[in-house]
């Protein structure tokens, strides 16, 4: 299950990643056409601030449930045995 | 740890590989793209100097702190500096390239349509850089 699951993961990450790449490395010698630099840097960098934002907010997402979950006082705490068992 | 199971970290692990590889390849295909100058671009040769921007078309006219090109067409501007470094600017159309002395540096932008713009310095390059300033006229081919 566990390396059916990883599998899988990786192969999605593959069918994203290798056409990026293959678009990347099929530059050629050919001049450029004419194209407006304003679209395509302000597209990035929008493109970038969602990622950026949608990352950003999991990533704190998950601090704050951790922290909110894994409290001392929370009713389905559970001591580790680091913290020993006499709880 | 015995019991111990780590597939949530393999999950994350790969979620961030594949998030990294696409953000890189979006900005490298970006880059690609705008890097690639068409073949009938007309250079532009702009020197950057305390305080003002020098541009010199393919037919030898000069032009001081103000520039004039045609909309529809392209060009490839030819970045200096003679005395420290600066930084050419349009703001309108995300023209940013560095002048530095004694190297040449190189980008392109086609205008689409008439309008003024303005052109600055972008890297601080002393007492009257807030004011090293230019215009930028795309006017009807």
């Amino acid at each position: 299950m566990k390396g059916l699951f990883g599998l899988s993961l990786t192969l999605v990450a593959l069918m994203i990643t290798i056409p990026a790449a293959g678009m990347v490395f099929a530059e050629t010698d050919e001049p450029g056409e004419y194209l407006d630099r304003r679209v395509l840097i302000w597209n990035l960098f929008f493109r970038m601030m969602t990622v950026a934002f949608t990352v950003g907010a999991v990533v704190s997402g998950t601090i704050i449930w951790q922290i909110w979950r894994f409290r001392e006082s929370h009713p389905k705490a559970k001591p580790t045995p680091y913290e020993g068992t006499d709880w | 740890m015995a019991g111990h199971s780590n597939w949530p970290e393999w999950i994350y692990i790969g979620i961030v590989v594949a998030l990294m590889t696409w953000v890189g390849a979006e900005a490298w295909e970006v880059e690609r793209l705008i890097e690639h100058v068409p073949a009938d671009a007309e250079i532009i040769k702009v020197t950057g100097q305390q305080w003002f921007w020098t541009f010199e078309h393919e037919d030898g006219t000069k032009e001081i702190g103000e520039l004039h090109v045609e909309a529809g067409k392209a060009y490839k501007f030819e970045v200096t500096a003679t005395d420290v470094i600066h930084s050419f600017n349009i703001h309108d159309y995300v023209v940013l390239i560095d002048a530095i002395p004694g190297r040449v540096n190189t980008v392109w932008f086609a205008p689409d349509e008439p309008g003024v713009h303005d052109i600055q310095c972008r890297e601080y390059c002393g007492l009257i850089h807030y004011n090293m300033r230019g215009t930028l006229y795309v006017e009807e081919p």
